[in-house]
């Protein structure tokens, strides 16, 4: 294999219907690539809360289509997901530490476990969310070949 | 480990001995959430019986299903009914541990 990367681009409407078609996606070159079933589980996550995030927030009631970006290299895989709707600014703030460790059930907000379940699952998470020019985010997981193979 | 393969969502509920048993199938998520709640939804309602759902078959669950298992859980604490799930497979166990629900599930199981 070369040194290059390189990308497979799916398209799809922003839409709940679709995001296991991104699972589906991500467990064919993630496991072609050899990564653990572990870490595909933990992808498979981490993808599918970015989706739900540009699904939710990104468009409102109008219809959107979310950009879902494969880059294939030699040690690790990129999975970039991007809108054109709102930015998540909102949902980012809200969310980014959120876990119910410390909390009594009676105190504890239900939602905003996407964001922490993303950043706690991948290498490196990277938001870029600029006002009326969408969301783009960028999860990364290493490949650490291991014995395992699915 | 056939986890590649997608599979349509399916609930069924059993009912024995004053317990109320739900065996999820498949994937819940964004796409199932509003149907799954609608399921639940009298279900947790119900003082008469104890709940639990039992996740042997639940193949994947997403924050939207974590969200959705939190409400049932904080409903059942304040109507003060039992609320439990079981056979949790472990990348599921995992995500509960991660995300810090499964602390509120093992108080459940521990109470009487």
């Amino acid at each position: 294999m070369s040194d290059d990367i390189q990308k497979v681009i799916i398209q799809l409407p922003a839409s709940a219907e679709y995001v296991d078609i991104v699972r589906l996606n991500l467990y064919g070159i993630a496991s072609k690539m050899g990564f653990s079933y572990e870490d595909i589980e933990d992808m498979k996550v981490a993808v599918s809360e970015a989706c739900n995030n540009s699904v939710l927030y990104a468009y409102e009631q109008e219809d959107g289509l979310v950009d879902v970006i494969f880059e294939v290299s030699p040690n690790a895989l990129s999975i970039t997901v991007k809108d054109e709707g709102e930015s998540f600014d909102n949902v980012k703030a809200s969310g980014e530490r959120m876990t119910l460790h410390d909390k009594e059930l009676s105190d504890v907000q239900v939602g905003g476990l996407g964001f922490y379940l993303m950043q706690a699952l991948m290498d490196e998470v990277n938001v870029i969310s600029e006002s009326g020019k969408g969301t783009v985010v960028t999860l990364t997981k290493k490949l650490h070949l291991s014995e395992e193979r699915v | 480990m056939n986890t590649h393969k997608s599979e349509k969502f399916h609930v069924t509920t059993k009912t024995e001995d004053g317990v109320c048993t739900v065996y999820l199938r498949g994937e819940l998520d964004l796409s199932v959430a509003a149907d799954f709640r609608l399921v639940m939804e009298p279900l947790v309602e119900d003082t008469a019986l104890n709940l639990a759902i039992n996740m042997k078959e639940l193949k994947y669950i997403d924050s939207t299903g974590i969200g959705i298992l939190l409400s049932i859980l904080k409903a059942r604490h304040g109507l003060a009914v039992k609320f439990t799930v079981e056979e949790v497979p472990p990348h599921i166990q995992k995500l509960f541990d991660m995300t810090g629900i499964a602390k509120f599930f093992a108080s459940q199981e521990n109470s009487h």
